[in-house]
């Protein structure tokens, strides 16, 4: 039997609440305290990773403030009346990374990029949050059990567009996006049988696939997990942002005071290394403290995703909570030296308008599968 | 309304749900405490490296050099001063891509040509190159004004030596030059840069460790590019020493211009010290071309087959001549086989009895009836060939020795050489023969082997001014720890005190007596000197068919074989305070030449000390 007691939900709330508006806009207040704290930190460390330019925190700004409005805005929406489009988003996401892969734009040495003229951006980094959202709606499109056909469908429509990331040539990424994509289909239940044997058709197809990879294919994967083999000069810049965290020791150098991000040590520091700067000037202390709140908005999106109504909504709340942890274990990660460099940001903190706008879109899902009566 | 059924289901979602999640979140756990564990071992385990790393990143040291010390004199009159240049450089790594940027400054930014020969070698020690420099006011608003147009070119100012005197004092403070391998064996090479120059020759040389100082070092936070943030920290360079000279400006000015670019040398010293107040080498340079301080202008006045380099007041070596015969003279008289009263009849020639070969006097029917004063007074040859006869070089070069001869007078130069006096082992051992009697008859009027530089003349004079005490010559006010302390370091003992002034007063009649070779220097009242003259015979007079004036005219049609003129000298007596030693290369007369420039190099500082009083 049920221990929900959806009607009693409503008396046990305190008056104060009931009767809050920000209760109503927001939904969820310490969800939104969390995000808009690690936002203006990443703010704060944008300044001071871009040689303090103001201008970068401005545009940065901008984007947060659309983000946080696009969210707030998605967050009252019912995730039934998106579902169909989130769906199909999954063709645009394709069509994307085609289009990327036919009609590279100029400037760039890989392919990974589209020009606005006002605004570039990677859709690989769309895709790696919309390609979970929208196989959860596919596999929740009704409200029956999964078929084979669908396990199957899903499957390859995460390969597909791990394929042609792979081919932008972008490995780091293509794994992340196979990764954030399985996770929704294993969430849902994915039969044992159907894993063991995905296992086994890999553990059988990869000889024969390996041999048939062009050379530049075969490379291009020897290069990512070779150590010695440096085209990037990946190997200077992580023994430099490793020197900026380990320099900055327990306590930090202060803001704005350590001398490896100051003096542009660390590569990409207002980016993807941003962590170096946090580590450097804020210490092991700083670190923690950011990864408390991280945790705690981990905590809150499972906690918001268990609560939620349908199947369709806990699986986007779960499989995003896990995507969430996973792009920030693999930023800190690399960035600390335990894994090659991918390219992927620190959630909320790095500077990048796609990235940030994305993630807010992703917690607006989130919070609109938070019920709130009024 | 939802049915039961739907709930249950529902139930059963969500509890499959959470198991899955479960069990995706232990991979994750795995990473969280792996990359928890990294983290705190770089900055808890490894922190200290890491620090360290990091420090070595963001600074680096560079050497900071102290300003080169002054020259000065006694007076404060500048002698060697640093004077701001400014250059144009180019980094060598962004020389293959600045031709355009050059070629703007030149023709459109300075409107001039580029010097081309220098500018085009590059040393390879040398991370920059100088592309344009001593640059005018308005030519660094110029460029200033266009900066942005050439990036790669930089402005930079730099300390240059300079002397405001030009070619006053050249063979004394001596110049600057690159750094030589010899030289990064000598001295400390962390003390200088790449482009640096250091002392060659002169002061600037043997006091180089001083002037220099010793380079500081300053910690500059750099960033990934090598940009220079701030200075972090600095050690103070030790701070250079300036040198004060004992010259006289004066006297200094004075000796040049009676020299007039003559070849010659002029030695002026106080006899109570030692202190040279005056020391010209003629022809000079101008040390400032060395020193890269003057441009455009030739180095020096005179050709360079004149040697304007070489210092011959220390390194000159000149037959001391007639100077020779007081010396001469007193060891006759202390060895007692003269007196004051002996007479020698000079019929214009000696004849040795061995061999009956003549040696013929300058005066060809002699002097007469000659006692000691009037062999000094009119220099007769002929007195001191009998005298030398008899003294023999044995006791001859060791009673010169207590004088200086064949020795370096210690000066603070280190191009000084040795004067040469001769001994039956110096001329075994140099020419490979024995001494013959005829030899030390040579050495009786300074001619022969035996050599003297100016100094060194001068320094032996100064025992005759000074009754036996010798002091040791020196350019500098004070001991700047230079080897050694002593300031006297000789003294010259002799039996009979009176000896001087039966010396002195042959000098004095030099002058003062109608006879006296430099007659022509006596003026009623005047101050009194005593001097020698000398005239050093470069080619030896052999033939014994002409007289030695028909066959010095044959000689002097050369003008390099024509004799140089000496006049060594003190005054006034008594308590003389300067012993000037003059010689003019090929001068020919002693008496008409070089006495005249003695007599008022001491007549001004006369005056000058005068004032002083």
């Amino acid at each position: 039997m049920s221990n929900r007691k959806p009607l009693d939900y409503s008396i046990n709330e305190p008056l104060y609440n009931r009767l809050n508006p920000l209760q109503y806009i927001f939904k969820d207040i310490p969800l939104y305290v969390s995000l808009l704290a690690v936002l203006i930190f990443g703010l704060m460390m944008l300044y001071s990773s871009s040689s303090q330019s103001l201008t970068m925190v401005a545009r940065q700004s901008i984007y947060i403030f659309g983000g946080l409005v696009l969210m707030t805005l998605l967050s009252h929406l019912k995730p039934d009346s998106y579902k169909n489009l989130l769906m199909h988003s999954y063709w645009i996401g394709l069509i994307l990374l085609i289009y990327v892969l036919i009609n590279p734009s100029s400037g760039y040495t890989t392919s990974r990029w589209i020009d606005l003229g006002f605004f570039q951006f990677q859709p690989s980094e769309v895709v790696r949050l919309l390609l979970p959202l929208s196989l959860a709606a596919y596999l929740c499109r009704k409200d029956e059990k999964i078929k084979l056909s669908d396990w199957i469908f899903t499957s390859v429509a995460v390969v597909l567009c791990a394929y042609l990331i792979f081919e932008q040539p972008d490995l780091g990424t293509s794994i992340i996006v196979l990764t954030s994509g399985l996770i929704p289909i294993y969430l849902a239940g994915l039969p044992y049988k159907i894993i063991l044997s995905y296992l086994v058709a890999v553990g059988i197809l990869s000889p024969y696939v390996w041999s048939n990879l062009l050379d530049y294919q075969k490379q291009r994967v020897l290069t990512y997990f070779d150590s010695n083999v440096d085209p990037l000069g990946d190997g200077w810049n992580i023994a430099q942002s490793q020197t900026a965290i380990g320099s900055g020791g327990v306590f930090g150098k202060g803001y704005l005071q350590g001398s490896q991000s100051q003096l542009n040590f660390i590569p990409e520091s207002h980016s993807d290394f941003i962590f170096s700067v946090i580590g450097e000037e804020f210490g092991l202390i700083g670190i923690f403290i950011l990864f408390f709140v991280y945790g705690f908005i981990i905590w809150k999106i499972f906690s918001i995703g268990f609560k939620a109504q349908s199947n369709f909504e806990r699986l986007v709340c779960s499989s995003l909570g896990f995507i969430f942890l996973l792009f920030i274990l693999i930023n800190v990660s690399m960035v600390i030296g335990l894994i090659p460099v991918v390219g992927v940001p620190l959630p909320l903190v790095s500077q990048g308008g796609t990235s940030i706008v994305v993630h807010l879109l992703a917690f607006g899902v989130i919070l609109s599968t938070k019920r709130v009566q009024t | 309304m939802r049915d039961i059924q739907d709930l249950r289901k529902e139930e059963e979602g969500l509890k499959a749900l959470k198991l899955r999640s479960k069990i995706i979140f232990f991979p994750f756990m795995i990473l969280i405490f792996l990359g928890i564990f990294k983290i705190i071992q770089l900055s808890i385990i490894n922190k200290d490296s890491y620090e360290a790393e990091s420090e070595r990143n963001r600074i680096i040291e560079l050497p900071v050099y102290p300003t080169r010390g002054l020259i000065k004199l006694e007076d404060g009159t500048i002698v060697a001063e640093n004077i701001v240049f400014h250059e144009l450089f180019i980094e060598r790594k962004l020389l293959d891509n600045s031709a355009e940027q050059i070629n703007f400054l030149f023709t459109q930014v300075l409107g001039k040509q580029r010097p081309s020969s220098e500018t085009d070698s590059f040393p390879k020690n040398k991370s920059e190159l100088l592309i344009a420099d001593n640059l005018t006011d308005e030519e660094i608003s110029r460029f200033k004004i266009f900066s942005e147009l050439m990036p790669n070119i930089k402005l930079r100012t730099s300390l240059r030596r300079y002397l405001p005197h030009k070619n006053l004092f050249s063979h004394v403070t001596g110049h600057l030059g690159p750094v030589s391998k010899e030289d990064k064996i000598i001295f400390s090479q962390s003390n200088y840069s790449n482009d640096a120059l250091i002392g060659k020759v002169g002061i600037e040389r043997t006091f180089e460790e001083l002037l220099k100082g010793k380079a500081g070092k300053s910690f500059i936070e750099v960033d990934v590019f090598g940009n220079r943030i701030r200075e972090i920290n600095r050690v103070a360079p030790l701070r250079s020493k300036d040198i004060t000279l004992t010259l006289d400006i004066n006297l200094q000015r004075l000796a040049r211009q009676e020299l007039n670019s003559r070849r010659g040398a002029i030695v002026a010293l106080d006899p109570s010290n030692g202190h040279i107040k005056a020391m010209v080498s003629s022809p000079d340079y101008n040390p400032n071309i060395l020193n890269r301080s003057e441009f455009d202008i030739p180095l020096a006045e005179s050709s360079l087959d004149e040697a304007p380099f070489f210092n011959r007041a220390i390194s000159g070596s000149y037959p001391p001549a007639s100077t020779i015969k007081p010396f001469i003279g007193l060891l006759g008289l202390e060895e007692k086989i003269i007196d004051a009263s002996t007479i020698i009849e000079d019929v214009g020639f000696f004849q040795l009895k061995e061999d009956g070969r003549r040696y013929r006097g300058w005066k060809e029917d002699g002097h007469g009836k000659v006692n000691l004063e009037k062999a000094i007074v009119e220099s007769s040859d002929v007195f001191f060939y009998e005298l030398s006869s008899k003294l023999t070089i044995d006791r001859i070069s060791s009673f010169l020795a207590k004088f200086g001869f064949g020795e370096t007078t210690g000066i603070e130069l280190l191009t000084e050489t040795e004067s040469i006096l001769p001994t039956r082992n110096w001329k075994l051992g140099n020419i490979g023969e024995t001494w013959f009697v005829g030899d030390t008859i040579n050495i009786g009027i300074g001619q022969g082997y035996i050599t003297s530089t100016p100094l060194q003349l001068a320094v032996s004079l100064s025992a005759i001014a000074n009754r036996g005490i010798i002091y040791k010559p020196t350019l500098v006010t004070q001991d700047y720890g230079q080897e050694s302390n002593q300031k006297t370091f000789a003294s010259v003992k002799i039996k009979n005190q009176s000896h001087w002034e039966v010396i002195e007063k042959s000098m004095i009649s030099v002058i003062n007596s109608w006879n006296g070779t430099a007659h022509n220097l006596y003026k009623e009242g005047g101050t009194v000197i005593a001097g020698k003259t000398g005239t050093a015979q470069i080619r030896s007079l052999v033939d014994q068919e002409l007289t030695v004036s028909e066959e010095y005219e044959g000689v002097r049609l050369n003008i390099k074989d024509r004799d140089h003129a000496l006049f060594a000298s003190y005054g006034p007596v008594p308590d003389p305070n300067l012993v000037v030693v003059v010689i003019v290369e090929n001068g020919e007369s002693g008496s008409a030449v070089a006495a005249p420039i003695a007599q008022k190099l001491i007549e001004e500082y006369q005056k000058s000390t005068d004032y002083e009083q």
